[in-house]
């Protein structure tokens, strides 16, 4: 089962975590200095160092274009891997919920991502195959600088710890400039997911560090740990305030928008997204029954563009068909649900 | 310009050293200047101010120091081309163009050290290249403590820290 799939501790407002390692053989040239030869090198390398531990090569150079981009929208691989040229393999494993992308902007782009919040679980995780492929490859590595990386921003640890963030009470108050704020204070800064700019979608927002050199990744942790704990109960109190008028009224936008991923004919991911905000309040309070946060999680990413395509058998849907497409598999995913 | 050290009188005693390409400058008033010792008659500021050696006081003039690589002996990378994409060619770049990556990556992460997770096995056998280079780091850092030292008054650690350089330098010319 992929992440979104499984349960998680804190859903009602973290919907998952993430580590992500960044590591480079030492012998070998960077980004888009690394040619094709380079390339098939280093990706020989880390499949021969992970062999035995479970993981599955996904070759993502030979991957019709939709499924590349349907891995991005799981969020196992970068949509710049994705969308990248030459050879590039993903090496997973599902079970660990750990990814290795090969050669991603580094050699070796290692990530966890595991539901809810789950910083330590996840780190753990990442160090296991981190020390597996450490003990096999000459790392690139410098005493002052730490893991040497391609760009220069992530030095140090090559650690990029992330919590992805449900605020949408936080959200409707104005209050999370006044959150970013504090948080670049903190060294951790804040950003809108699966929206464009500043505008978050779904009041979804990822909180993750923005120092790598200096501190320890224990550090890191505790800091982001500290952080996600005080934003987690200022939006449990910013919905408890939410009384009298204003709770009618969300009440109301809770039940049509599950009204309207039930009955509606056409639906376009832009539309999904502005409903996702108040279908997981009406789970998380109970209003809706007939899912449960995990439904919810795999609706919306396989409502995705590429993941709706590829999950059709398609190779192409123009964005009229895909909307046709998009509310049919909802209302049946749905029904399915409701008697599962 | 005010004095670095009392911020309140105008500076005149300057003086600037060049270490592997980047520069360091300091600017005190005759006051400050006189209670660190600066105006004592000797010639070389340089030399007072790293603890009265004067064979450190040129540690540029060391050929090792000067003209650094313009092309990255590995990956082929120019500086000018890392400046202009913002990215790292290999992990050479980092040693070749240390000196010039150093202001980078200060105001990136401030004056950092690694304190992280090490690999459990390094990289590489360190070479006598890559021990002198280790060698210059350390000394660097001693020399910047004890500028510190200095501009603090705390004269008992200066003179540690000038003892632990000139160690470092007999160690590194041997």
């Amino acid at each position: 089962m992929a992440w979104y799939q499984v349960k998680g501790n804190d859903t009602d407002t973290v919907i998952s975590t993430r580590i992500r390692l960044a590591r480079n053989i030492e012998g070998y040239a960077f980004g888009h200095r690394l040619d094709d030869e380079g390339k098939s090198a280093v990706i020989d390398k880390i499949e021969a160092a992970l062999s035995g531990e479970g993981f599955t090569k996904t070759d993502v150079a030979a991957l019709p274009p939709v499924s590349a981009e349907a891995l991005a929208e799981e969020h196992l691989i970068s949509p710049q891997f994705a969308a990248a040229k030459g050879p590039r393999a993903l090496f997973r494993n599902d079970g660990k919920s750990i990814y290795v992308m090969a050669p991603e902007e580094d050699h070796i782009r290692l990530q966890c991502i595991l539901p809810g919040l789950a910083l330590r679980d996840a780190f753990l995780v990442a160090c296991a195959t981190e020390e597996r492929l450490d003990a096999a490859l000459p790392l690139a590595f410098d005493e002052h600088l730490g893991y040497l990386t391609h760009c220069p921003t992530n030095l140090g640890t090559g650690l990029r710890a992330s919590v992805m963030l449900f605020l949408p009470a936080l959200s409707d108050r104005g209050m999370i400039s006044s959150l970013s704020h504090q948080l670049s204070k903190l060294g951790l800064t804040i950003r809108g997911t699966w929206g464009e700019g500043s505008s978050s979608h779904g009041a979804i927002y990822q909180v993750s560090n923005q120092v790598t050199l200096g501190l320890t990744e224990e550090d890191i942790l505790s800091k982001l740990e500290e952080a996600t704990a005080s934003i987690i109960a200022a939006e449990r109190k910013a919905r408890r305030d939410i009384t009298g008028e204003a709770r009618l009224v969300r009440e109301d936008r809770i039940h049509r928008a599950e009204g309207i991923l039930r009955y509606a004919t056409r639906l376009s991911s832009e539309e999904l997204f502005s409903l996702y905000k108040d279908l997981k309040q009406g789970v998380c309070e109970g209003l809706i029954t007939s899912m449960t946060n995990e439904d919810l999680n795999t609706l919306l990413i396989h409502a995705q563009p590429a993941m709706l395509t590829y999950r059709e058998g398609s190779d192409r849907l123009s964005p009229s068909a895909r909307d046709a497409r998009r509310a049919t598999f909802i209302k049946n995913a749905l029904e399915v649900t409701k008697h599962g | 310009m005010k004095c670095e050290k009392c911020n309140q009188n105008e500076a005149t005693f300057f003086y600037q050293e060049q270490i592997n390409g980047h520069a360091t400058k300091v600017a005190l008033c005759q006051q400050c200047a006189a209670k660190a010792g600066l105006l004592s008659g000797q010639s070389d500021p340089f030399s007072i101010l790293l603890g009265g050696f004067p064979s450190l006081s040129y540690r540029t003039a060391r050929p090792k120091s000067t003209a650094p690589a313009a092309t990255c002996p590995s990956c082929g990378a120019t500086l000018t081309e890392l400046m202009h994409e913002g990215r790292v060619g290999c992990a050479a770049c980092y040693r070749t163009f240390k000196a010039q990556l150093a202001p980078s990556i200060r105001a990136m992460h401030g004056n950092a050290t690694h304190t992280g997770r090490t690999p459990a096995k390094r990289a590489d056998v360190p070479t006598q290249a890559a021990t002198n280079e280790a060698l210059c780091t350390k000394e660097e850092a001693l020399r910047d403590a004890l500028k510190q030292a200095i501009a603090r008054e705390d004269f008992e650690k200066a003179a540690a820290l000038r003892d632990e350089i000139r160690a470092l330098q007999a160690k590194e010319d041997t």
